[in-house]
Protein backbone atom coordinates (compact mmCIF):
# COMPACT_ATOMS: atom_id res chain seq x y z
CA UNK A 1 0.00 0.00 0.00
CA UNK A 2 1.11 3.47 -1.00
CA UNK A 3 1.51 5.97 2.07
CA UNK A 4 1.18 9.18 -0.16
CA UNK A 5 -2.22 10.84 -2.17
CA UNK A 6 -4.14 8.68 -3.99
CA UNK A 7 -6.40 9.37 -7.17
CA UNK A 8 -9.37 7.58 -7.72
CA UNK A 9 -11.26 8.09 -11.48
CA UNK A 10 -14.74 7.56 -12.39
CA UNK A 11 -15.73 3.35 -11.53
CA UNK A 12 -12.75 2.95 -9.32
CA UNK A 13 -12.17 2.73 -5.73
CA UNK A 14 -8.83 3.09 -3.54
CA UNK A 15 -7.63 2.68 -0.11
CA UNK A 16 -4.62 3.11 2.26
CA UNK A 17 -3.47 2.73 5.92
CA UNK A 18 -2.07 4.93 8.17
CA UNK A 19 -1.36 8.16 6.58
CA UNK A 20 -2.26 10.17 3.28
CA UNK A 21 -5.25 11.02 1.42
CA UNK A 22 -7.57 9.75 -0.86
CA UNK A 23 -9.43 11.89 -3.49
CA UNK A 24 -11.52 11.67 -6.02
CA UNK A 25 -12.98 15.04 -8.13
CA UNK A 26 -15.96 16.01 -9.28
CA UNK A 27 -18.41 14.10 -8.21
CA UNK A 28 -21.56 14.69 -10.31
CA UNK A 29 -24.60 12.58 -10.69
CA UNK A 30 -21.92 10.32 -9.44
CA UNK A 31 -21.13 9.19 -5.59
CA UNK A 32 -17.97 8.78 -3.40
CA UNK A 33 -17.93 6.73 -0.59
CA UNK A 34 -15.94 6.34 2.06
CA UNK A 35 -14.96 3.71 5.04
CA UNK A 36 -12.90 4.21 7.73
CA UNK A 37 -11.68 2.33 10.28
CA UNK A 38 -10.25 3.93 13.08
CA UNK A 39 -8.32 1.44 15.16
CA UNK A 40 -6.55 0.78 11.67
CA UNK A 41 -6.44 3.69 10.41
CA UNK A 42 -7.52 2.40 7.45
CA UNK A 43 -9.50 4.59 4.67
CA UNK A 44 -11.02 3.95 1.26
CA UNK A 45 -12.75 6.09 -1.19
CA UNK A 46 -14.81 4.05 -4.00
CA UNK A 47 -16.33 6.09 -6.69
CA UNK A 48 -19.68 4.92 -8.48
CA UNK A 49 -21.16 5.74 -11.77
CA UNK A 50 -24.21 3.55 -11.82
CA UNK A 51 -26.50 1.74 -9.20
CA UNK A 52 -27.28 -1.69 -10.27
CA UNK A 53 -24.77 -4.05 -12.38
CA UNK A 54 -26.56 -5.88 -14.85
CA UNK A 55 -24.08 -7.62 -16.18
CA UNK A 56 -22.48 -10.56 -14.45
CA UNK A 57 -19.53 -10.85 -16.92
CA UNK A 58 -19.23 -6.93 -16.52
CA UNK A 59 -15.54 -6.79 -14.90
CA UNK A 60 -15.42 -3.33 -13.76
CA UNK A 61 -16.99 -3.83 -10.47
CA UNK A 62 -16.23 -0.76 -9.16
CA UNK A 63 -18.75 1.11 -11.84
CA UNK A 64 -21.50 0.08 -9.49
CA UNK A 65 -22.89 0.74 -6.50
CA UNK A 66 -24.08 -3.01 -5.82
CA UNK A 67 -20.67 -4.56 -6.63
CA UNK A 68 -18.65 -1.72 -6.11
CA UNK A 69 -19.12 -1.40 -2.31
CA UNK A 70 -19.36 -5.52 -1.85
CA UNK A 71 -16.23 -5.80 -3.36
CA UNK A 72 -14.72 -2.80 -1.18
CA UNK A 73 -16.22 -4.43 1.76
CA UNK A 74 -14.55 -7.81 0.78
CA UNK A 75 -11.08 -6.34 -0.28
CA UNK A 76 -10.52 -4.35 3.39
CA UNK A 77 -11.90 -6.58 4.91
CA UNK A 78 -9.23 -8.80 4.19
CA UNK A 79 -7.05 -6.12 5.69
CA UNK A 80 -9.09 -6.36 8.96
CA UNK A 81 -11.70 -3.92 8.43
CA UNK A 82 -14.26 -4.34 11.13
CA UNK A 83 -17.57 -3.33 9.52
CA UNK A 84 -19.30 -2.40 13.18
CA UNK A 85 -16.59 0.30 13.88
CA UNK A 86 -16.41 2.05 10.28
CA UNK A 87 -17.18 5.25 9.68
CA UNK A 88 -19.13 5.48 6.72
CA UNK A 89 -19.74 8.73 4.57
CA UNK A 90 -21.18 9.85 1.20
CA UNK A 91 -21.57 12.52 -0.90
CA UNK A 92 -22.38 13.31 -4.73
CA UNK A 93 -25.67 12.16 -6.62
CA UNK A 94 -26.43 15.65 -7.98
CA UNK A 95 -28.91 16.48 -11.02
CA UNK A 96 -26.60 18.86 -13.29
CA UNK A 97 -29.16 19.47 -15.47
CA UNK A 98 -33.03 19.87 -15.54
CA UNK A 99 -34.60 18.87 -19.10
CA UNK A 100 -37.99 20.84 -19.08
CA UNK A 101 -40.70 17.67 -20.17
CA UNK A 102 -38.67 15.00 -19.19
CA UNK A 103 -38.77 14.59 -15.76
CA UNK A 104 -37.26 11.18 -15.82
CA UNK A 105 -33.82 12.68 -17.22
CA UNK A 106 -30.71 13.38 -15.00
CA UNK A 107 -32.15 11.64 -12.23
CA UNK A 108 -29.78 8.82 -12.35
CA UNK A 109 -27.84 10.73 -8.93
CA UNK A 110 -31.05 10.16 -6.98
CA UNK A 111 -31.04 6.07 -8.38
CA UNK A 112 -27.12 6.11 -7.05
CA UNK A 113 -28.03 7.89 -3.74
CA UNK A 114 -31.18 5.24 -3.06
CA UNK A 115 -28.94 2.32 -4.19
CA UNK A 116 -25.92 3.12 -2.23
CA UNK A 117 -27.68 3.58 0.89
CA UNK A 118 -29.87 0.10 0.04
CA UNK A 119 -26.91 -1.92 -0.29
CA UNK A 120 -25.33 -0.15 2.60
CA UNK A 121 -28.30 -1.12 4.98
CA UNK A 122 -28.34 -4.50 3.94
CA UNK A 123 -24.48 -4.61 4.73
CA UNK A 124 -25.51 -3.26 8.29
CA UNK A 125 -23.55 -0.40 7.76
CA UNK A 126 -24.78 3.01 8.87
CA UNK A 127 -23.70 6.30 7.24
CA UNK A 128 -22.54 8.83 9.36
CA UNK A 129 -22.62 11.67 7.30
CA UNK A 130 -23.87 12.20 3.45
CA UNK A 131 -23.98 15.72 1.26
CA UNK A 132 -25.98 14.47 -1.63
CA UNK A 133 -28.50 16.09 -4.21
CA UNK A 134 -28.23 19.43 -5.07
CA UNK A 135 -26.86 20.64 -8.62
CA UNK A 136 -23.23 20.79 -8.33
CA UNK A 137 -20.52 18.93 -8.69
CA UNK A 138 -18.11 17.94 -5.54
CA UNK A 139 -15.03 16.93 -4.93
CA UNK A 140 -14.77 14.78 -1.95
CA UNK A 141 -11.51 14.23 -0.19
CA UNK A 142 -10.65 11.38 3.00
CA UNK A 143 -7.54 12.22 5.22
CA UNK A 144 -6.40 8.72 6.18
CA UNK A 145 -4.53 9.75 9.12
CA UNK A 146 -7.75 11.43 11.20
CA UNK A 147 -10.89 9.99 9.34
CA UNK A 148 -11.46 14.04 8.16
CA UNK A 149 -13.68 13.64 5.31
CA UNK A 150 -13.37 17.19 3.06
CA UNK A 151 -16.19 18.45 0.40
CA UNK A 152 -15.13 20.94 -1.91
CA UNK A 153 -17.26 22.63 -4.50
CA UNK A 154 -17.25 25.94 -6.32
CA UNK A 155 -18.79 29.09 -4.80
CA UNK A 156 -19.06 27.65 -1.07
CA UNK A 157 -16.90 27.27 1.41
CA UNK A 158 -15.16 23.32 2.11
CA UNK A 159 -17.24 21.21 4.33
CA UNK A 160 -16.18 18.90 6.63
CA UNK A 161 -18.11 15.78 6.76
CA UNK B 1 -26.55 -3.85 -34.76
CA UNK B 2 -23.05 -3.55 -35.89
CA UNK B 3 -21.88 -1.31 -33.56
CA UNK B 4 -22.03 -2.27 -29.79
CA UNK B 5 -20.06 1.12 -28.70
CA UNK B 6 -18.97 4.43 -29.99
CA UNK B 7 -15.45 2.46 -29.87
CA UNK B 8 -16.01 -0.49 -32.57
CA UNK B 9 -15.80 2.54 -35.39
CA UNK B 10 -13.29 1.92 -37.62
CA UNK B 11 -11.28 4.68 -39.44
CA UNK B 12 -13.45 4.88 -42.49
CA UNK B 13 -16.53 5.50 -40.34
CA UNK B 14 -15.13 7.86 -38.26
CA UNK B 15 -13.81 9.76 -41.48
CA UNK B 16 -17.10 9.96 -42.52
CA UNK B 17 -18.44 11.01 -38.89
CA UNK B 18 -15.88 13.63 -39.33
CA UNK B 19 -16.93 14.82 -42.49
CA UNK B 20 -20.28 15.16 -41.44
CA UNK B 21 -19.61 17.29 -38.49
CA UNK B 22 -17.11 19.54 -40.87
CA UNK B 23 -20.69 20.68 -41.93
CA UNK B 24 -22.24 20.66 -39.03
CA UNK B 25 -19.83 23.04 -37.30
CA UNK B 26 -19.26 25.53 -40.02
CA UNK B 27 -23.11 26.13 -40.18
CA UNK B 28 -22.49 26.58 -36.50
CA UNK B 29 -19.58 28.52 -37.13
CA UNK B 30 -22.15 31.06 -39.64
CA UNK B 31 -24.65 31.26 -37.14
CA UNK B 32 -22.05 32.64 -34.35
CA UNK B 33 -20.91 34.63 -36.53
CA UNK B 34 -24.64 36.27 -37.33
CA UNK B 35 -24.91 36.53 -34.35
CA UNK B 36 -21.28 38.54 -32.92
CA UNK B 37 -21.48 40.10 -36.28
CA UNK B 38 -17.63 39.40 -36.39
CA UNK B 39 -15.60 37.14 -38.76
CA UNK B 40 -16.20 33.20 -37.55
CA UNK B 41 -14.34 30.47 -38.83
CA UNK B 42 -13.70 27.12 -37.65
CA UNK B 43 -11.18 24.54 -38.32
CA UNK B 44 -11.57 21.20 -39.57
CA UNK B 45 -12.65 19.13 -36.81
CA UNK B 46 -11.25 15.75 -35.24
CA UNK B 47 -13.90 13.65 -34.16
CA UNK B 48 -12.76 11.39 -31.24
CA UNK B 49 -14.02 9.05 -29.38
CA UNK B 50 -12.43 9.27 -25.86
CA UNK B 51 -13.17 7.73 -22.05
CA UNK B 52 -14.02 10.52 -19.40
CA UNK B 53 -10.91 11.21 -18.11
CA UNK B 54 -9.36 11.77 -21.51
CA UNK B 55 -12.30 13.69 -22.50
CA UNK B 56 -11.62 15.95 -19.51
CA UNK B 57 -8.19 16.40 -20.50
CA UNK B 58 -8.75 17.40 -23.89
CA UNK B 59 -10.81 19.93 -23.00
CA UNK B 60 -9.74 21.36 -19.76
CA UNK B 61 -8.96 20.71 -15.96
CA UNK B 62 -11.82 18.19 -13.76
CA UNK B 63 -12.85 20.87 -11.75
CA UNK B 64 -12.42 23.98 -13.74
CA UNK B 65 -15.75 25.85 -13.63
CA UNK B 66 -17.52 25.83 -17.46
CA UNK B 67 -20.96 26.83 -18.59
CA UNK B 68 -22.50 23.75 -20.24
CA UNK B 69 -25.42 23.46 -22.35
CA UNK B 70 -27.38 20.26 -22.99
CA UNK B 71 -29.60 19.52 -25.76
CA UNK B 72 -31.82 16.35 -25.43
CA UNK B 73 -32.53 14.24 -29.18
CA UNK B 74 -35.22 12.53 -29.97
CA UNK B 75 -37.32 11.22 -32.63
CA UNK B 76 -35.21 8.95 -35.18
CA UNK B 77 -31.80 9.98 -33.74
CA UNK B 78 -32.10 10.01 -29.93
CA UNK B 79 -29.06 10.90 -27.95
CA UNK B 80 -27.74 14.55 -26.38
CA UNK B 81 -25.66 17.10 -27.43
CA UNK B 82 -23.46 19.24 -24.76
CA UNK B 83 -21.95 22.41 -25.36
CA UNK B 84 -19.38 24.19 -23.47
CA UNK B 85 -17.80 27.31 -22.88
CA UNK B 86 -14.64 28.22 -21.10
CA UNK B 87 -14.39 31.46 -19.91
CA UNK B 88 -12.16 32.79 -23.09
CA UNK B 89 -14.76 32.37 -25.45
CA UNK B 90 -18.01 32.64 -23.03
CA UNK B 91 -15.79 36.57 -22.66
CA UNK B 92 -15.59 36.84 -26.39
CA UNK B 93 -19.28 35.86 -26.95
CA UNK B 94 -20.81 38.13 -24.11
CA UNK B 95 -18.63 41.26 -24.75
CA UNK B 96 -19.99 41.56 -28.23
CA UNK B 97 -23.68 40.73 -27.28
CA UNK B 98 -24.18 42.40 -23.63
CA UNK B 99 -21.06 44.51 -23.10
CA UNK B 100 -19.56 43.22 -20.41
CA UNK B 101 -16.78 40.63 -19.42
CA UNK B 102 -15.96 38.19 -16.69
CA UNK B 103 -13.36 37.53 -14.22
CA UNK B 104 -14.95 33.88 -13.37
CA UNK B 105 -17.81 32.48 -14.14
CA UNK B 106 -19.04 32.21 -11.18
CA UNK B 107 -19.51 36.04 -11.05
CA UNK B 108 -21.76 35.58 -14.06
CA UNK B 109 -25.22 37.32 -14.12
CA UNK B 110 -28.69 36.28 -14.80
CA UNK B 111 -28.23 38.23 -18.59
CA UNK B 112 -24.83 36.64 -19.01
CA UNK B 113 -26.10 33.43 -18.23
CA UNK B 114 -28.80 32.65 -20.38
CA UNK B 115 -26.98 34.77 -23.23
CA UNK B 116 -24.36 31.85 -23.00
CA UNK B 117 -27.52 29.43 -22.72
CA UNK B 118 -28.63 31.03 -25.94
CA UNK B 119 -25.71 30.86 -28.07
CA UNK B 120 -25.05 27.37 -26.45
CA UNK B 121 -28.41 26.66 -28.24
CA UNK B 122 -27.78 28.12 -31.38
CA UNK B 123 -24.04 26.23 -32.16
CA UNK B 124 -25.71 23.07 -31.12
CA UNK B 125 -29.40 23.56 -33.01
CA UNK B 126 -27.27 24.78 -36.30
CA UNK B 127 -25.09 21.97 -36.10
CA UNK B 128 -27.96 19.53 -36.04
CA UNK B 129 -29.92 20.76 -39.15
CA UNK B 130 -26.85 20.41 -41.48
CA UNK B 131 -26.44 17.29 -40.08
CA UNK B 132 -30.41 16.19 -40.26
CA UNK B 133 -29.91 17.28 -43.83
CA UNK B 134 -27.12 15.35 -44.78
CA UNK B 135 -28.12 12.41 -43.32
CA UNK B 136 -31.47 12.80 -44.27
CA UNK B 137 -33.14 11.77 -40.50
CA UNK B 138 -35.78 13.85 -38.25
CA UNK B 139 -34.32 14.68 -35.10
CA UNK B 140 -36.65 16.76 -32.23
CA UNK B 141 -34.57 18.71 -29.72
CA UNK B 142 -35.39 19.28 -26.70
CA UNK B 143 -35.56 23.25 -24.92
CA UNK B 144 -31.62 23.79 -23.86
CA UNK B 145 -30.70 23.21 -20.27
CA UNK B 146 -27.82 24.76 -18.86
CA UNK B 147 -25.66 24.36 -15.67
CA UNK B 148 -22.11 26.50 -14.61
CA UNK B 149 -20.19 23.66 -12.90
CA UNK B 150 -16.70 21.86 -12.89
CA UNK B 151 -16.50 20.07 -16.09
CA UNK B 152 -15.60 16.92 -14.64
CA UNK B 153 -19.25 17.00 -13.09
CA UNK B 154 -21.03 18.02 -15.92
CA UNK B 155 -18.73 14.76 -18.65
CA UNK B 156 -20.35 12.66 -15.80
CA UNK B 157 -23.95 13.51 -16.88
CA UNK B 158 -23.14 11.46 -20.79
CA UNK B 159 -21.09 9.08 -19.01
CA UNK B 160 -23.54 7.78 -16.71
CA UNK B 161 -26.35 8.20 -19.13
CA UNK B 162 -25.21 5.81 -21.39
CA UNK B 163 -23.02 3.83 -18.56
CA UNK B 164 -24.52 0.96 -19.99
CA UNK B 165 -24.14 0.41 -23.53
CA UNK B 166 -20.34 2.62 -23.37
CA UNK B 167 -17.92 4.12 -21.28
CA UNK B 168 -16.90 6.22 -24.06
CA UNK B 169 -17.73 9.63 -25.57
CA UNK B 170 -17.77 11.27 -29.04
CA UNK B 171 -15.85 14.77 -29.02
CA UNK B 172 -15.97 17.20 -32.15
CA UNK B 173 -12.65 18.94 -31.39
CA UNK B 174 -12.43 22.14 -33.89
CA UNK B 175 -11.43 25.96 -33.19
CA UNK B 176 -13.71 28.62 -33.68
CA UNK B 177 -11.59 31.19 -35.39
CA UNK B 178 -13.00 35.10 -34.30
CA UNK B 179 -11.08 37.68 -36.16
CA UNK B 180 -8.04 35.98 -35.79
CA UNK B 181 -8.46 34.81 -32.36
CA UNK B 182 -8.48 30.64 -31.90
CA UNK B 183 -10.97 29.31 -29.58
CA UNK B 184 -11.38 25.88 -28.89
CA UNK B 185 -14.79 24.47 -29.03
CA UNK B 186 -16.65 22.02 -26.53
CA UNK B 187 -19.07 20.29 -28.63
CA UNK B 188 -20.28 16.83 -27.62
CA UNK B 189 -22.50 14.86 -30.12
CA UNK B 190 -23.42 12.01 -28.36
CA UNK B 191 -26.33 9.74 -30.00
CA UNK B 192 -27.46 6.62 -28.41
CA UNK B 193 -25.84 3.21 -29.75
CA UNK B 194 -28.78 2.33 -31.86
CA UNK B 195 -28.79 5.80 -33.39
CA UNK B 196 -25.00 5.68 -34.15
CA UNK B 197 -25.72 2.33 -36.42
CA UNK B 198 -28.60 3.96 -38.00
CA UNK B 199 -26.60 7.11 -39.19
CA UNK B 200 -23.85 4.86 -40.08
CA UNK B 201 -26.11 2.63 -42.05
CA UNK B 202 -27.84 5.73 -43.77
CA UNK B 203 -24.76 7.02 -44.93
CA UNK B 204 -23.81 3.35 -46.61
CA UNK B 205 -20.60 2.71 -44.43
CA UNK B 206 -22.23 0.05 -42.18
Amino acid sequence: MAEKDLKVGIGDMKFTRGSGTVITYALGSCIGITFYDPVLKLGSLLHIMLPNKTDPNDPRVFKYADSGIREMIRKLSAFGMVKSRTIVKIAGGAKMFDIKGNMDFGNIGQRNAAMVKKVLMEERMRISAEDTGGAYARTMLLDVATGDVIIRTVGRPEKHL
Amino acid sequence: MKLKSYEDMNLQELDVMKEISSIGTSHAATALSKLLQKEVRISIPEVSVLGYEETVNQIGNIEELVVATLVQMSNEINGLMLFIFKMDLANEVLGRLIGRTYQSFSELDELAYSALEEVGNIIICSYVNAFTQLVGVEIDLSVPSSTVNMLGGILTVPIAEYGYETDKLMYINAEFIIEGTKFSDGLLMLPDIASLNSILERLGVL
